[in-house]
């Protein structure tokens, strides 16, 4: 069975500053993924690049054994959203509205809706639990409800791989567990999750495996505990780990290491 | 309320505003007579006869459909770059209307064509050639950066308008053209024959049924250029469609009226305040509400101070500008990003 997403020595830079060399991983079906690594090391331009927004400069990235650039973007958008960090909408738009746009890849030239268009609105606006934010302006939101809606706009998508851009970012605790929770529920859903996270702490609350990008150190793909190691994270971010993450880690790296050189061989 | 119910009020309304434009001028034709014509009961004496069918009802057809296409260029502009001030000559075409319409004056006075001007004409001309040369300065490799392309309009714009106060500078036997220009630079509707107005109704109905489909793409726009594009809208050819559709629209109204400034940004905040957001509803409601606004307002500026006319644009202004602000104070809410 081939990998859902595969990279194979992916290339890319914006004109000569290069962003990405020879990048090679894949997402295997079920799994549940975080994407970490320092700022500027390019992870958003990694999830672009798995949406099939931008073109590798070598290389190329597969979905289903087949490249992405031989799909339609149309075809590549009923299997693949990507929701980016910020959403900036210049008119008071309800949020019922911004949901219902993520039916485009669906609809026909005139842009009628139909009633599977219609019951998948309903669906992700019920499962992410933002049904009483509907009638609400978008732009008046607070930063948690605003991720519940973007998470929303994903799933109305309905696709088979869900990316999302630092979906944590500016959350309180309480709304931090709560997003992770509604991951957690949205893979278990079947719907696979490729996420760009900042937080550390977070990760082995929802993710099964762990992609850790960053100029400084080679490509790291495998288990939180494999990956999320604290000389591997010293070397990647150019930091000692932050400490209240290691000492939830120390009392497990024992058994972390062990498992690791399993899972290495 | 429903679009449908909207639209019904403002078609009325329409219908009203080019009633009242055909029997209002400096001689009063009662519209009993008008609407007894109609019903083929009385036939109109030959001097109402002409004053009708060939002097305002033709001026408040051009006056509705500027006023039309003005607002839907408005529109289209201020979804494409996701910003409320943009307006119909927001990439520039003003400037190039400029430049044409002072050659034009300078150069070949007498020059007319299908009852076109050469002034209408050349505006016209210089207001695509315009936006052709500003969309190929913003487009780097393949895309086009709305910022890029608002500074572009900006700068070129500028440039071909100072050109223009150039010529008329070295132009010392000026003295007349100057004042046909300036008012026509504050925009003012000419009275124009039959076959201009069948002329400039063919591209406005053609860029109206265009922004007719792209209405939609401008909702999914709204939300970023990258989350359209990751829906499988080509925003690249979206684009271009928008800014094509507008210019014509644009073009099309500096053809018959000259700049018109305010109708192309207060009318599309209007139906906004009205209908929401959505362009899909906005687009007939700015369309219609364009189209007897101007209407109304050209027939004031004609009757207000009859016998002499004042370019419709000093209206635009004064009725729009205090309205525009009315409104901005009363939604403070909606343009907070």
């Amino acid at each position: 069975m081939s990998s859902l997403l595969r990279f194979e020595g992916v290339s890319f830079g914006y004109g000569r500053r290069k962003v990405l060399a020879g990048v090679e991983f894949s997402i295997e079906p079920g799994a549940c993924t975080a994407l970490i690594g320092p700022n500027g090391g390019g992870k958003t331009t990694l999830l672009r690049l798995a949406a099939g927004l931008l073109r590798p400069s070598a290389g190329q990235v597969l979905y289903e054994g087949a490249t992405l650039h031989s799909r339609t973007r149309r075809d590549i958008a009923q299997r693949i959203a990507l929701v980016p960090q910020t959403l900036e909408i210049p008119f008071p738009f309800t949020v019922q509205q911004i949901v219902e746009q993520s039916r485009t890849p669906y609809l026909g030239l005139f842009g009628g809706f139909r009633d599977r268009d219609r019951s998948a609105v309903e669906r992700a606006v019920e499962f992410t639990g933002i049904g009483p934010l509907r009638h609400r302006i978008f732009n008046e939101l607070s930063g948690g409800e605003r991720q519940r809606v973007k998470i929303a706009l994903g799933l109305a998508q309905e696709p088979k791989l869900l990316l999302l851009d630092e979906p944590a970012q500016n959350l309180d605790f309480g709304r931090q567990m709560d997003l992770m929770h509604l991951i957690r529920q949205v893979h278990a859903q079947g719907v696979h999750v490729f996420a760009a996270m900042h937080d550390l702490a977070l990760i082995s609350d929802a993710f099964s495996s762990v992609v850790l990008l960053s100029p400084h150190e080679p490509l790291h793909v495998g288990s939180p505990e494999c990956v999320l190691q604290p000389e591997i994270l010293e070397r990647a971010f150019r930091r000692p780990a932050p400490l209240n993450f290691m000492e939830g880690f120390d009392r497990r790296s024992d058994l972390a290491r062990r498992l690791c050189a399993a899972e290495q061989k | 309320m429903r679009t449908g119910a909207i639209v019904a009020v403002l078609l009325l309304a329409l219908v009203c505003a080019i009633a009242v434009g055909v029997t209002c001028g400096a001689v009063r034709v009662p519209l009993r007579t008008i609407v007894a014509a109609l019903l083929h009961r009385h036939s109109l004496s030959p001097e109402d006869r002409i004053i009708l069918m060939e002097i305002r009802l033709p001026r408040v057809l051009a006056a509705a459909m500027v006023g039309a296409a003005l607002s839907a260029a408005g529109l289209l502009f201020q979804g494409l770059f996701r910003n409320p001030l943009a307006d119909p000559y927001v990439i520039g075409s003003s400037g190039g209307a400029v430049l044409g319409a002072t050659v034009a004056m300078a150069l070949l006075p007498q020059l007319t064509w299908l009852g076109f001007s050469a002034t209408a004409l050349l505006a016209f001309a210089g207001s695509v050639a315009t936006i052709a040369v500003v969309y190929s300065l913003a487009r780097v490799g393949g895309a086009t950066q709305a910022v890029t392309l608002l500074l572009a309009g900006f700068a070129v714009s500028s440039m071909l308008s100072y050109s223009s106060y150039f010529v008329e500078v070295l132009d010392r036997d000026y003295g007349l053209g100057l004042r046909i220009l300036a008012s026509w630079l504050h925009g003012s509707i000419e009275v124009p024959r039959w076959t201009q107005l069948g002329v400039a109704a063919a591209p406005f109905a053609a860029s109206l049924a265009g922004a007719t489909l792209l209405s939609r793409r401008l909702n999914t726009l709204a939300l970023g250029d990258e989350y359209a594009q990751q829906l499988g809208v080509r925003v690249e050819r979206v684009r271009i469609g928008i800014i094509l559709t507008g210019s014509l629209l644009a073009a099309v109204a500096v053809s018959l009226g000259g700049l018109i400034g305010f109708v192309g940004l207060i009318v599309p905040h209007f139906a906004r305040m009205v209908a929401g957001p959505d362009h899909v509803r906005l687009l007939p409601i700015t369309v219609l509400t364009g189209a007897a606004f101007l209407a109304l307002t050209d027939t004031l500026a004609r009757t207000l101070l009859a016998p002499t006319e004042l370019p419709v644009g000093i209206l635009t202004a004064f009725l729009g500008g205090p309205f525009f602000l009315y409104l901005l104070r009363r939604t403070k809410r909606g343009y907070a990003a």
